[in-house]
């Protein structure tokens, strides 16, 4: 028994590491548990196999996190990660918000993916994510603990990224020292991605200034099948049955995949010109099977005069950027440091 | 993780083939699986985990990498052949110990039928899986070119090297810091502490003096103001030697039983451990459960009643109830006894009960527990065993001593819960940030759940004791020393036990029970076969579930030789209703 060509077991194993592979496939195999085919899911279990990490104070590899409250009506929670200050080996209550030292410090506000449902800011994968992107970009993140559907639909996570945002934005102790600005980056991957872009559109509606959007392989989508939706089917980790089922759950009852939070550039999108849009930076995986819908936002931007960089990585899966033990990952990161950074770093 | 070599990829296939016969045994029969006990031992971390997906969450040996692909795999082709499975799997299926990927996987395929296998179970036949000719089978993986396990020169990014997946200083912080007073008030306190730490005594009762004057200033009725008095008033008993103010045995029960009215914590750990204990004396009709802490026997008429409701009728249940003596010729055990009594009487369940009055755990020998052969024992623990690790030196502390006769007990379970947090450390300035922010979540816990008062006012005076204990005391007199799960693991594992670990059907009622509770905020996750209670991403309490580990030789008198597997033990006779104190002291 070789792994039966019909479910495109064999391919997906050729062009991701081994310990990926399990990865990924052993979140394809939970959540195919979790959606139930009326719509529902079942959260309980969703969040007993979550494998979630608490907050460190302590500074692990030079980075410390912590949770804070950003509001306790809605019950928004956000984990913030700092790079450790040289001078103190351990910060106390007070220096968690101690105020940033450095002429210039990107924040990432980050969205976590997993199609809206899935995952949370304490999820393991994205605590290691975070905590990389600190790193690499000497940036502060802040990452969203944003309400999930179907238990919330649209557009309770946009609410909570806007909320996230705002609060970020207000923050002193966040403000880079050359302007006494806040610099903040909008960044997510898969929902959070697509969270990216509506937040973004509010923040530029309600002129709070963001400096740039970075979409990992963003969840969009649409009515009609695309190319590539046909021709990846179940090849490489995602059907498009599981997509319509995410959106189902997302998308308020009665709507199809045109709604705008799905296909923004789509039917019923909304045009962005003349809008004042942070520059954005789109990563593409060539293997994802949403791939089209993600190009043609990359392309609806570019149309209505908005700047954006599209980087297409042809042999990357969806989820690649979770170990970094392939190329794309370095790559990718690299162009996300270049973009936070832009005086060169 | 660099290529492989052939001869490694055929040790790892062997291997592989090796615990796939001894962990699927059961989807290897011909007919429908039979019922598998999920608990699974935990091995201490063996050395070679992959590291990448350890900082994602799973524990998986390197070695065993291909195994679980494999398996993985083949659960994929069942699903996909069959997905009537899917809701089995979901609903009815019992999941252990998600981060153990190996085992998860393993399970689940056992739960399906062998007929969903087109192909034999034994992975023999699969071509080795770094030839190119395997590549072109499409059978296995390969290193693909653009898949480089190691960062290519030309890179400029550095990625940081891999986080422990088990830290050894945990520090969570949850906080909804405001105001600038109450910064303030912390500075101070941290700086108190440091100088405490120090010796530092003139220079520490000065700030006390000045961090009294600063609450005046700050809202004192919530958040950090509240708690922050209460560091206060522990520091300054500490400095006049003080340590915490005694407490009647009557105080502490009144106060107990309101922490348990205001917010869910003691009911999780109730809850979850009488769970377990229901789902290990399945199938026996003598059992015994050794409570360490009585108190009003709250834990109980829950699981009597669940105990009346098993299928295939009750057992006769055991209850030996430890407790401090009461003072004023009372007996309080024996009256909880006789109220405990009561309703498992009306429930038809045969009880005996025996109170052992003891004013510290370590005085409680084994023989008064009078432990028959015959039955299954629980021995359960809610926030005792941490009371054990202190002592005057040189004398060690009980913990030593205590451990081992639970042990030679041979208890079919031992249910334990404890703080989640690390109030042991030996530094003082760490024991007192730890416990600031612990407190601090749990105070921030009562005020948004707005719980009726006596409670709440009460609740608070019960959480008050310990901080005073925490920060007050020092030797034996300090014993609120609360360790987290990892350092509990650790030393019950030294100990010769081993998890038995607690599953989603145990998370879901948990979660379920937390619905009650209509504040938002408190939520359960599973570690590593644990289950803790958390506010806001912040775990407070860890129950956890243990059994003896098998030793080769019979542990001394007072052991006594449990047979597992015997369900149809005979009883010897005992009255309907028994209840018997005893008091240490006066057996000798």
């Amino acid at each position: 028994m070789a792994g039966s060509n019909g479910v495109g077991l064999s391919e997906s194993k050729m062009v991701v590491p081994l310990n990926m592979w399990v990865l990924i496939s052993n979140f394809k195999l939970k959540y195919n548990l979790l959606r139930r085919p009326d719509g529902t899911f079942d959260r309980h279990l969703a969040e007993f196999l979550d494998r979630k990490v608490p907050a460190n104070a302590n500074p692990v590899d030079g980075i410390f996190s912590f949770d804070v409250i950003i509001d306790r009506t809605m019950n928004l929670l956000c984990r913030i990660y700092r790079p450790a200050f040289t001078e103190e080996p351990q910060p106390s209550l007070i220096d968690l918000e101690k105020p940033v030292d450095a002429e210039f410090v990107p924040v990432i506000v980050f969205f976590h993916g997993g199609s809206f449902a899935h995952s949370s800011a304490n999820s393991a994968i994205y605590d290691t994510l975070c905590r990389r992107l600190v790193g690499i970009c000497k940036a502060i993140v802040v990452s969203v603990n944003y309400r999930r559907a179907p238990e919330n639909r649209y557009p309770c996570a946009y609410d909570d990224g806007w909320l996230a945002l705002k609060w970020v934005s207000s923050r002193s102790w966040l403000q880079s020292k050359i302007d006494s600005k806040v610099h903040i980056f909008l960044a997510g991957d898969s929902s959070g991605g697509n969270i990216v872009h509506s937040v973004a559109l509010r923040a530029a509606e309600a002129e709070i200034e963001v400096s740039g959007n970075i979409l990992l392989n963003p969840m969009f989508g649409g009515e009609e099948r695309t190319e590539s939706e046909k021709k990846l089917d179940g090849k490489y980790f995602v059907g498009i049955r599981e997509r319509d089922w995410y959106w189902r759950a997302f998308l308020p009852e009665g709507e199809n995949r045109d709604h705008p939070a799905c296909n923004p550039f789509g039917p019923r999108g909304k045009s962005l010109e003349g809008i004042k849009f942070p520059k954005s930076l789109v990563v593409v995986a060539g293997l994802d099977l949403i791939q089209d819908w993600q190009l043609a936002y990359a392309k609806g931007l570019e149309k209505a005069g908005q700047e954006v960089k599209l980087l297409f990585l042809e042999q990357a899966t969806i989820g690649f950027y979770l170990l970094p033990n392939n190329n794309h990952f370095y790559t990718v990161m690299n162009e996300i440091s270049s973009f936070v950074n832009p005086n060169g770093k | 993780m660099g290529p492989f070599d052939p001869s490694a990829a055929a040790a790892a296939a062997a291997a592989a083939a090796a615990a796939a016969s001894s962990s699927s045994s059961s989807s290897c029969s011909g007919g429908s699986a039979p019922k598998r006990h999920h608990h699974h031992h935990h091995h201490h971390p063996p050395p070679d985990l992959d590291g990448l997906l350890a900082g994602a969450g799973y524990k998986v040996r390197s070695s065993e990498l291909h195994h679980v692909a494999q398996r993985l795999e083949r659960l994929e082709t069942a699903l996909v052949n069959s997905a009537a499975h899917i809701p089995h799997l979901a609903s009815d299926a019992v999941h252990y110990n998600p981060s153990d990927l190996a085992s998860w996987v393993d399970s689940m395929l056992s739960e399906l039928p062998s007929s969903s296998f087109s192909s034999p179970c034994l992975p023999s036949g699969f071509p080795d899986p770094y030839s190119p000719a395997a590549a072109a089978l499409g059978g296995g993986w390969v290193d693909h070119p653009s898949c480089s396990p190691h960062p290519q020169p030309h890179q400029n990014v550095v990625v940081p090297q891999q986080p422990q997946p088990q830290q050894q200083q945990q520090l969570t912080v949850v906080t909804a810091l405001e105001e600038d007073s109450g910064i303030q008030l912390v500075h101070a306190l941290m700086t108190c502490a440091e100088s405490v730490q120090r010796g530092d005594a003139s220079l520490a009762g000065s700030l006390v003096e000045e961090m009294r004057a600063l609450l005046t200033r700050v809202d004192t009725s919530r958040g950090i103001g509240k708690v922050a008095g209460y560091f206060i008033d522990a520091l300054g008993r500490r400095l006049l030697g003080l340590g915490s103010a005694p407490a009647s045995a009557f105080e502490n029960e009144v106060l107990y039983h309101h922490f348990y009215e205001a917010c869910p914590y003691l009911k999780f750990a109730h809850f979850t451990a009488n769970q377990a204990i229901l789902e290990a004396f399945d199938g026996h009709d003598c059992v015994h459960v050794i409570d360490f802490n009585l108190m009003h026997g709250l834990q109980w008429p829950a699981l009597i009643q669940a105990l009346a409701l098993r299928p295939r009728g009750p057992p006769l249940l055991r209850l030996t109830g430890i407790g401090p003596p009461s003072p004023d010729g009372r007996d309080v055990l024996r009256e909880i006894g006789l109220r405990l009594a009561e309703l498992a009487r009306s429930v038809n369940v045969r009880f005996a009960f025996r109170g052992v009055a003891a004013s510290r755990l370590e005085d409680v020998k084994p023989w008064m527990l009078q432990v028959s052969p015959k039955e299954a024992v629980a021995v359960n623990s809610i926030m005792q065993l941490h009371r054990l690790l202190g002592s005057d030196p040189p004398r060690d502390p009980p913990i030593g001593s205590v451990l081992p006769w639970i042990r030679s007990l041979n208890p079919k379970i031992m249910t334990v819960a404890e703080q989640e947090a690390n109030h042991n450390r030996p530094g003082f300035l760490d024991r007192f940030t730890e416990a600031l922010y612990y407190y601090s979540t749990l105070f921030d816990s009562l005020e948004a759940a707005c719980p009726v008062q006596p409670d709440k006012a009460l609740a608070e005076m019960y959480l008050q004791r310990e901080i005073c204990n925490i920060v007050g005391c020092e030797g034996a007199a300090r014993v609120e020393r609360h360790e987290p799960l990892d350092r509990w693991r650790a030393r019950l594992g030294r100990a010769g036990f081993r998890p038995l670990h607690l599953g989603s059907n145990a998370f879901k009622q948990a979660s379920m029970l937390l619905t009650l509770f209509s504040t938002e905020g408190y939520s359960v996750e599973e570690n590593e076969g644990c289950l803790t209670l958390c506010w806001h991403s912040r775990p407070l309490i860890a129950a956890s579930a243990w059994q003896a580990a098998p030793t080769v030789v019979n542990s001394p008198a007072g052991v006594i030789n449990h047979d597992d597997n015997n369900n149809q033990l005979s009883c010897s006779p005992v009255p309907m209703l028994s209840i018997e104190t005893d008091i240490p002291s006066s057996i000798q």
